[in-house]
């Protein structure tokens, strides 16, 4: 492949994510090019609120197929995630023979696919099409669950004991994100592919809350951007993410205000829970500081 | 015609492998997997454009957020020349980034200078010698600082003694949530009832729920300016011990900049470490700019900060940045911060009064102020802290 063409489907790539309502840069569209390219997961890290779950969900839009969810806990087994039995039908359908009278139960057929929950991990492995599967959150679950992980992304099977092995139907894409609770193993990192999303630069946010709220105006897009970016910069216990200029957007909206500087900070202030999270956040945003902030933005 | 093509590909291979190596002295992490899927890449994408290549390489051989931020340096280094600017388009984005952007061409320094070993002179270059800092950056150099003192198990063993016994009593440790925890373990009802279907549903195994130890994690901001210079090593030698000793230790060093040196400090080869050190410190013995320096953390390592961070700040409080940085970042600090401490070397002296500038700013914020210029006052120092955790 030549590199115009490269650059040419790297574009489509972004186009055709914008079109599902992601805004990205190139160098993301490159490495979700890649994944398919490699049949590799991709592993995202970044802030919280920077949209590294939004990636899957635009992928399987872009893509036209579905997204199979694993949100990630402490606690997180292989039973949560691959598959389960279903007892009370296996035991029913016990009961039920024996009241039937049947001298015994075929056991093959209460260990058959009748019986069986599937689980995200089991589900995206045995869809026709390849699905997006999302990984949320990998850095929640325990080590253990992350070593089993490990074997069912580089091989894309999983072994049933009482029914023997699947292989993947068709290997899905996966995304992983996480948050850096606790420190993934190289040889999970090692097996994915790597993006690192940063908050985004101005452009991109102005981009991403006029793709998401069409009516706003373009002054008070970036108003409300650059209050974002410049609140980004006060050191919050909690950094207002993309989701929260969002909402803060959509709260300004709602409130009918059409210019920052002209709502003035007593009705800007009451709009703030949509940003500020914590209560030392809402008390860090002391009136010199949103007169500051509110004058940076205008 | 097929045969310069053929030599033409070798040669690109082998320049493909010299990256990867220079990644891995570099301290990532690359299998040999990723080091076939690099090479096929280059084919897939064409290696006549960078550009692309650059996104893919980045995607395949980083892979954590350290390395994401180095890659783009270590790319130019070793593929561009010299003279040519970096393509700042490139960068890994986000707020903040504007201002960097415009030394990206003239600081080599950002994500720390490129370490090649694979060179012939750096070999018998002695760790004194200045071939092992040519191509730091071109900032003040540290010709007077000894990191082989570092490596000194006779002068450290004292240090490691103290750190450990730190270091068990901190995994000891019970946190509130540990503490206000029932007594008793509980049982793990869906692990027991999917075992007591073995058994015909009679639970003859029971499962209990191992909750997860959360430690508390330390990071190390460390004053290594002229006025610190006596101590600086000493601290440099506990910073070490406990990051061999603990795991979720963060070491930094601050003069007038910050430098984040935990691999370099826990890189298992000592050769290796002191040669990183050595390259990371440009600077060291300078001036002190504490403010600036927190400031540059608060941005750029904040994530490192939460509510089981402690905070460990060594320094005199001697700032020569101007008024009022200190006390914003330090306020800042510790609203995200579990506990903040100080160690001052000069509080050892009884007849030290804070009157610096610095630390007047600083010391509403902290939580623990103590001496720590010997081994002594250090025991006394931890000792305190594990009180205030």
């Amino acid at each position: 492949m030549t590199a115009e063409t490269r650059m040419a489907a790297i574009a489509a790539m972004q186009t055709s994510l914008e079109a599902s309502g992601y805004i990205t840069e190139r160098d993301l569209a490159a490495t979700l090019l890649l994944m398919a390219d490699l049949g590799r997961p991709l592993l995202v890290e970044g802030d919280p609120g920077v949209g590294k779950t939004e990636i899957a969900k635009a992928l399987a839009r872009a893509r036209g197929t579905p997204l199979i969810r694993l949100q990630c806990f402490e606690g997180l087994d292989v039973h949560h995630a691959l598959y389960e039995w279903n007892y009370q039908r296996q035991l029913l359908a016990i009961r039920v023979a024996e009241t039937a009278g049947a001298s015994r139960v075929e056991e093959d057929a209460l260990f058959s696919e009748k019986y069986l929950l599937k689980r995200p991990l089991l589900e995206a492995l045995t869809q026709a099409v390849p699905p997006v599967l999302l990984i949320d959150e990998v850095d929640r679950a325990d080590e253990a669950f992350e070593a089993f992980l490990l074997e069912v992304l580089s091989d894309y099977q999983v072994s049933i004991p009482e029914m023997g092995t699947i292989r993947a139907t068709s290997i899905p894409l996966v995304v992983l994100t996480s948050n850096a609770t606790r420190e993934l193993s190289d040889a999970l990192r090692r097996r994915c592919l790597y993006h690192y999303l940063s908050y985004p630069s101005f452009a991109k946010e102005l981009a991403i809350v006029q793709l998401r709220l069409p009516g706003i105006a373009d002054r008070l897009g970036r108003q409300i951007v650059e209050f974002a970016q410049a609140l980004r910069q006060q050191g919050l216990k909690k950094q207002p993410g993309v989701a929260e200029t969002l909402d803060w957007a959509a709260a300004i909206l709602g409130l009918g205000i059409s210019s920052l500087d002209e709502a003035g900070p007593d009705r800007i202030r009451e709009t703030l829970s949509a940003l500020l999270k914590t209560h030392e956040d809402v008390r860090a945003i002391e009136p010199v500081v949103l007169d500051r902030l509110l004058a940076l933005a205008s | 015609m097929a045969l310069t093509v053929t030599e033409a590909g070798t040669a690109a291979t082998i320049r493909m492998a010299g990256f990867v190596a220079t990644l891995r002295s570099n301290g990532f992490v690359i299998g040999i997997r990723e080091n076939e899927d690099a090479v096929a890449l280059a084919t897939v994408t064409g290696i006549m454009d960078e550009q692309p290549l650059r996104w893919g390489w980045r995607s395949l051989l980083c892979a954590r957020a350290d390395d994401w931020a180095r890659f783009d340096d270590l790319f130019d280094s070793y593929w561009m020349p010299p003279n040519r600017k970096a393509l700042v388009e490139s960068r890994a984005g986000g707020a903040g980034q504007v201002a960097f952007s415009d030394e990206a061409g003239s600081q080599a320094g950002r994500a720390g200078p490129v370490l090649q070993r694979d060179e012939a002179e750096d070999d018998t270059g002695l760790p004194g010698d200045d071939t092992a800092r040519d191509g730091a950056s071109a900032a003040r150099s540290i010709a007077d600082a000894d990191f082989r003192s570092l490596n000194d198990k006779l002068q450290t063993y004292a240090i490691e003694t103290a750190i450990r016994s730190f270091a068990s009593r901190i995994k000891r440790l019970r946190t509130r949530r540990e503490q206000s925890r029932a007594r008793g373990s509980r049982i793990d009802l869906r692990r027991t009832l999917r075992l007591s279907v073995a058994s015909g549903g009679s639970p003859n195994d029971l499962r209990f729920r191992v909750p997860r130890r959360v430690r508390p994690r330390l990071v190390l901001l460390l004053d290594v300016s002229r006025s610190m210079s006596l101590v600086s090593f000493f601290y440099l030698r506990v910073a070490r011990a406990l990051a061999l000793e603990l795991g979720d230790v963060h070491v930094f060093l601050y003069h007038t900049q910050l430098t984040h040196v935990s691999d370099a400090l826990r890189d298992p080869d000592p050769w290796r470490a002191q040669e990183r050190l050595q390259l990371l410190s440009a600077g060291w013995a300078g001036g002190t700019r504490i403010g600036e320096c927190l400031a540059a953390f608060n941005r750029q390592h904040g994530r490192l900060v939460n509510s089981r961070t402690v905070v460990i700040i060594a320094s005199d409080g001697y700032d020569t940045g101007p008024a009022g940085v200190l006390g914003a970042e330090m306020a800042a600090l510790s609203r995200r911060a579990h506990r903040i401490a100080w160690f001052n070397p000069a509080k050892a002296d009884p007849r030290y009064e804070p009157l610096a500038r610095g630390i007047r700013e600083a010391l509403p914020h902290v939580d623990l102020f103590a001496a720590a210029n010997s081994l002594k006052t250090l025991e006394a120092a931890l000792g305190s802290l594990l009180e205030v955790l």
